[in-house]
């Protein structure tokens, strides 16, 4: 008797928790790719992205990675790329340079530049621009760590931006981890530049060392999320990948961390959906 | 024309309870000359045989009991325009008339307006026992032109009249045509004590003898010549307005009305097809003060849920600087920067249509974050790199220079700073890229750099520190794309100063 009360129970709590169980939250399922299969670090649209460098003098590469993804989701009825950053932050990491832009080829007439001058404002300005569909992509500055940057916040970015289809990307600085509703969560560290067509002594194009941390794309779902780490040059074409190559090989050029100081999103994936 | 001859004086008495309680007379004073004389008296100082222009010393041996006070022009002359302002709820184009005295003399437009009270004789009792209500000393009169309301408002308050001014002011004395004083005491002089006398002399005569300024008055005040009045706030043809019978003062209670306001504003623009890019909204506060609070579209619109929405994060913004004082009793929204939109326009704005999205995007972002931090890259035809991009609000944009478009073959960060960083090198070869750098306290060693490219100054702005630059793009062995320059040739300067300018990706 008491047997059949208890599986009646557990029968209903899953039934329950598959119905509580949000598709967002699933971490299992890896995202498809988008466009063209070479180009396999290009992700879908309306996905919240954090782009992680280790510090805030990588500016440029987080930057630079977080437009490379966004020009793919440019289109007709998507023009505009909002770049957001705090008024006091500009001078630490540098403004959007509209002529570089240029160079790096993207349109600096379909970038927007956003100075806010608290992160409630800046905050503010990522979710309304999420919500309006004629935007692509938004790249936001977040130089340090705000608390008004909570699990909460980044839940409700990450849900508006799956119902609008704009995709959201953090570019965040250090090496701590916080707990975030990010699908994706990308590590750029630059890389020493190949050659330059005709000086050997000359920087080459924007090459970075890209780590998925968190989330999966495409090929990279054969192998758990957290252990791929590519080599990428950005071309006036898109990503072209130098070389692929995974941390459990011991190959990668990519410094050691400290594994505690990643968050755990399926922990707190569940506790999420039964809290209602 | 309202005329308040006490205004000094009964100003300060009612900013300042104190003043307000006295029984004393009041006179306000100012040092001229070397003298203290008094400015302004109240009516128990008259009565006391006091007057304008009086020494102190003097006033004070008539009237030993008189309270002084000096004389605040600046605030009397701000207090005066913001009750300029406030008397926008009775006429559209309100102005101050400066030609005599820094306040005192309100001029309205009353032209299509006198209905609304009831007609002329009406409005002139309203507004005027309106503000002795209040314990202003007031003179009104209503006349065909500003320089006949003027004098009657001086001489022969409380008149109105129709379409000629020459009988009203025939009897009135010279000084009622608003000249200076040296003038009024050369027409005395000579026995032209009336305005009436003037009527029908030899005008090149009177031109000769007291200069073109008197004819310009006289014909002003006859009509013959037509007289503007620059209205204090900005006329706008097309608004909607709403008087209450309680003050209102909850922000919340203004932005509901506002909405109102927004939707009535609307249909009317509709009916004439039309759009507007400003919106005004005025509160009017019992304390005979306005808070105005603009909006602005990037696109013509008259959406009244936009309109309304963007005073909404207007308030957001401005929330600390609300005062509503008494309470506010009434409110207007007015539209400028109008032009036509078609009804095409409108509803592309219900679809997903991408640049009105957008523009309604940036609206209400410039409405919450202010005009400044909503901008684009808008390209300048020069070398120098900070200045070739201008960064433009979005809500004002301009038309691009196609000369200016920047050449994506040359090197430029994605990243600027805005104030280029000085940076100490090591090792640093003549018109060479440098081999390391140190910049905030961090040694970088350069594996790689190209340049230079030199960009020389603009020699033809003045004002220039002249010293060309070299920049170099540098790499550090961590893979870090650096932009940096040496301000100054070596022949330029013995020592020239190193810079970081920008990240590339």
């Amino acid at each position: 008797m008491l047997g059949v009360k208890r599986e009646q129970m557990e029968s209903l709590r899953a039934r329950i928790a598959q119905i509580e169980k949000r598709p967002m939250l699933e971490e299992g399922a890896a995202l498809p790719p988008r466009g063209a299969e070479q180009d396999l670090l290009a992700a879908p649209a309306g996905l919240l992205h954090e782009v992680f460098a280790d510090e805030r003098r990588d500016a440029g590469a987080t930057l630079g990675f977080a437009l490379a993804q966004a020009r793919g989701l440019l289109s007709p009825e998507r023009p505009a790329i909002l770049c957001l950053q705090l008024t006091r932050e500009a001078q630490d990491m540098g403004l959007p340079y509209g002529a570089g832009l240029k160079s790096f080829g993207i349109d600096p007439h379909g970038v927007v530049l956003i100075r806010a001058e608290s992160i409630v404002e800046l905050l503010w300005a990522i979710e309304e621009a999420v919500s309006c569909r004629a935007v692509a992509a938004v790249v936001a500055d977040i130089g340090g760590r705000p608390k008004a940057l909570d699990f909460t916040v980044s839940r409700r970015l990450s849900l508006r931006a799956a119902s609008a289809g704009t995709s959201v990307f953090l570019t965040r600085y250090g090496e701590e981890r916080e707990a975030s509703a990010a699908r994706l969560r990308w590590r750029v560290v630059p890389a020493l530049s190949g050659t330059a067509a005709f000086d050997a002594h000359a920087p080459g194009g924007p090459r970075w060392r890209v780590e998925l941390e968190k989330g999966r794309l495409g090929q990279t779902a054969t192998a758990r999320a957290g252990t791929v780490d590519f080599l990428l040059d950005w071309t006036e074409n898109g990503f072209v990948v130098v070389d692929s190559s995974r941390t459990t090989e011991g190959t990668s050029a990519l410094p050691d961390r400290a594994p505690s100081s990643r968050a755990v999103p399926p922990a707190l994936g569940d506790r999420l959906s039964q809290a209602g | 024309m309202l005329f308040l001859p006490r205004w000094a004086t009964d100003c300060l008495k009612r900013a300042d309870p104190a003043l307000g309680a006295l029984t004393e007379p009041l006179a306000l004073w100012e040092r001229q000359r070397g003298a203290m004389r008094l400015l302004a008296v109240d009516d128990r100082a008259v009565r006391a045989g006091l007057m304008a222009g009086q020494n102190l010393s003097d006033a004070k041996a008539l009237c030993p009991k008189l309270e002084v006070r000096e004389i605040d022009r600046a605030f009397l002359e701000h207090v005066f325009a913001d009750f300029a302002d406030w008397h926008s709820y009775a006429s559209p184009i309100v102005s101050v008339l400066t030609d005599q005295a820094a306040y005192g003399d309100l001029c309205l437009d009353i032209t299509g307006v006198a209905h609304l009270f009831g007609g002329e004789e009406a409005m002139l009792e309203t507004l005027t026992g309106k503000l002795r209500a209040l314990g202003f000393t007031v003179a009104g009169a209503i006349a065909p032109s500003v320089g006949a309301a003027w004098a009657l408002a001086h001489f022969a308050s409380g008149q109105i009249i129709g379409e000629t001014a020459g009988e009203a002011l025939a009897e009135l004395p010279v000084a009622a045509l608003r000249l200076a004083e040296s003038r009024i005491t050369g027409l005395m002089q000579m026995g032209l004590k009336r305005v009436g006398q003037l009527y029908g002399r030899d005008r090149k005569a009177l031109r000769a003898r007291f200069g073109a300024s008197l004819l310009t008055r006289l014909d002003q005040a006859l009509g013959t010549l037509e007289e503007r009045v620059i209205p204090r706030i900005p006329v706008a043809e097309r608004y909607a307005e709403r008087r209450f019978a309680e003050p209102i003062g909850l922000i919340d209670d203004v932005l509901m009305s506002a909405r109102d306001l927004a939707i009535r504003l609307s249909v009317r623009l509709e009916a004439e097809g039309l759009g507007a890019q400003s919106f005004h909204l005025f509160l009017y506060r019992v304390d005979h003060k306005v808070m105005s609070l603009s909006v602005n579209a990037a696109r013509a619109t008259r959406d009244p849920g936009h309109i309304a929405r963007l005073f909404g994060n207007r308030v957001e913004r401005l929330i600390g600087e609300y005062d509503p004082g008494f309470g506010i009793d009434m409110i207007r929204l007015a539209a400028s920067s109008v032009s036509e939109v078609n009804a095409a326009q409108i509803g592309a704005f219900e679809t997903r249509g991408g640049a009105e999205n957008l523009d309604r995007l940036y609206d209400r972002m410039t409405s919450r974050l202010g005009p400044l931090a909503v901008v684009r890259s808008k390209f300048v035809n020069t070398h120098i790199p900070e200045r070739a991009v201008k960064l433009e609000p979005m809500v004002a944009r301009t038309p691009d220079d196609p000369e200016a478009a920047p050449d994506a073959a040359l090197p430029r960060p994605l990243r600027l700073l805005p104030a280029p960083e000085p940076i100490g090198v090591v090792a640093e070869v003549p018109d060479g890229p440098p081999a390391g750098m140190q910049w905030r306290r961090v040694n970088y060693r350069f594996v790689k750099a190209s340049g230079p490219e030199r960009i020389g100054v603009e020699w033809w702005r003045p004002g220039e520190g002249a010293l060309t630059r070299d920049y170099y793009v540098a790499e550090d062995d961590g893979g870090r794309r650096f932009w940096v320059f040496r301000e100054g040739l070596y022949h330029e300067t013995g020592n020239p100063r190193w810079f970081l300018h920008g990240f590339f990706a």
